[in-house]
């Protein structure tokens, strides 16, 4: 328990704050499963804008071993597509507060908010397809919004991860910040959002997200027979395996 | 196979290319990569591209416990030499 915690504040500011120190902030199936919970309470009437953030040197790290080669088996659903459809879903505007790395899915969680602020000195990459299968969670269709058309295949492509420092030129987002600067930075811009009536806000949220909204959903059936055609490779658990070693 | 000089040039120029700062400057191979400014990833990042360039295959529990750049050389000197 414990993994997310949320906090709201009297200017209507919740801060998700994914804090599974032993877990390394990675989706396991109990991260899932509170961070769903957690999303659930966000419906708050007294909430204008929300804030995701997580430990200061990881944000996110996307699949832990056992749902990877669960995924890879055939022995889970990919139940982490809840978390970006129901992070997009979510009625008010949200911030990606990225202090820490955020790699694959974690990536991709923090691309879901409607605005993100990364760190100079965190780094950010998807390696899915260094375990031999290609990127899921709707990163195919979300990467580009971030990154640009090309950036992000070079980012899916090679798998390597970039300071976020490198970014500064290259990425869409709203603000690349030196890690101690980035709370600070994402608590003026959620004071700037917290004045707004709600309703104008949750409708202006509606309109703006939609688009990435269809753009998940479209990857992630794409994305879906890709991983059915990786994962019949049985190299590829092997590669998860070898991957995850060096955690041990 | 490759000499051990030859194994620095490689972990350099990926060392250079992902930490900032270095370039230019002389780097003490007694110290870490994260004594130099790396973090988690970047170390990621240098030792699979200089194990890549080098085409050797180092298991990754061998990496594990490596404690500087020198030991790094070392080992991957080693992999080179008996896979070479």
């Amino acid at each position: 328990m414990n993994r997310i915690v949320l906090e709201i504040s009297e200017e209507g500011i919740a801060t998700v704050r994914m804090q599974d120190r032993a877990g390394n902030n990675a989706f396991s199936p109990a991260f899932i499963e509170e961070f769903l919970q957690t999303l659930k309470r966000l419906d708050d009437e007294s909430i204008k804008v929300c804030v995701f953030c997580g430990l200061d040197d990881v944000f996110c790290s996307g699949g832990d071993e056992e749902v990877l080669l669960g995924l890879a088996q055939g022995t889970a659903k990919s139940y982490d597509l809840k978390m970006v459809k129901n992070i997009l879903e979510i009625p008010v505007p949200t911030i990606a507060a990225m202090e820490g790395h955020a790699t694959g899915g974690g990536l991709v969680l923090g691309l879901c908010c409607d605005m993100v602020i990364m760190a100079e000195e965190s780094s950010y990459g998807c390696p899915f397809m260094n375990l031999g299968f290609t990127p899921g969670m709707g990163t195919t269709g979300l990467l580009r919004y971030a990154m640009g058309e090309y950036f992000a295949a070079e980012m899916m492509f090679g798998g390597q991860y970039f300071r976020g420092s490198r970014f500064r030129e290259r990425t869409l987002v709203n603000y690349i910040e030196p890690k101690a600067r980035v709370m600070e930075r994402a608590r003026t811009l959620a004071l700037r959002i917290a004045v707004k009536p709600r309703p104008a806000l949750i409708m202006l949220k509606q309109n703006l997200s939609l688009p990435r909204a269809k753009a998940v959903d479209e990857a992630c059936t794409a994305e879906a027979i890709m991983h059915e055609a990786c994962f019949r490779d049985p190299e590829t658990v092997n590669r998860i395996k070898e991957n995850f070693l060096k955690h041990d | 196979m490759a000499s051990r000089e030859e194994i620095w040039n490689v972990i350099h120029k990926h060392l250079v290319d992902t930490v900032e700062n270095l370039d230019g400057q002389e780097i003490d191979t007694s110290k870490s990569i994260m004594d130099l400014g790396a973090n988690s990833l970047d170390i990621v990042e240098i030792v699979s591209c200089s194990i890549r360039e080098l085409k050797i295959k180092v298991p990754r529990n061998e990496l594990n416990n490596l404690k500087n750049i020198d030991e790094l050389i070392d080992l991957l000197h080693k992999v080179s030499n008996a896979s070479g």
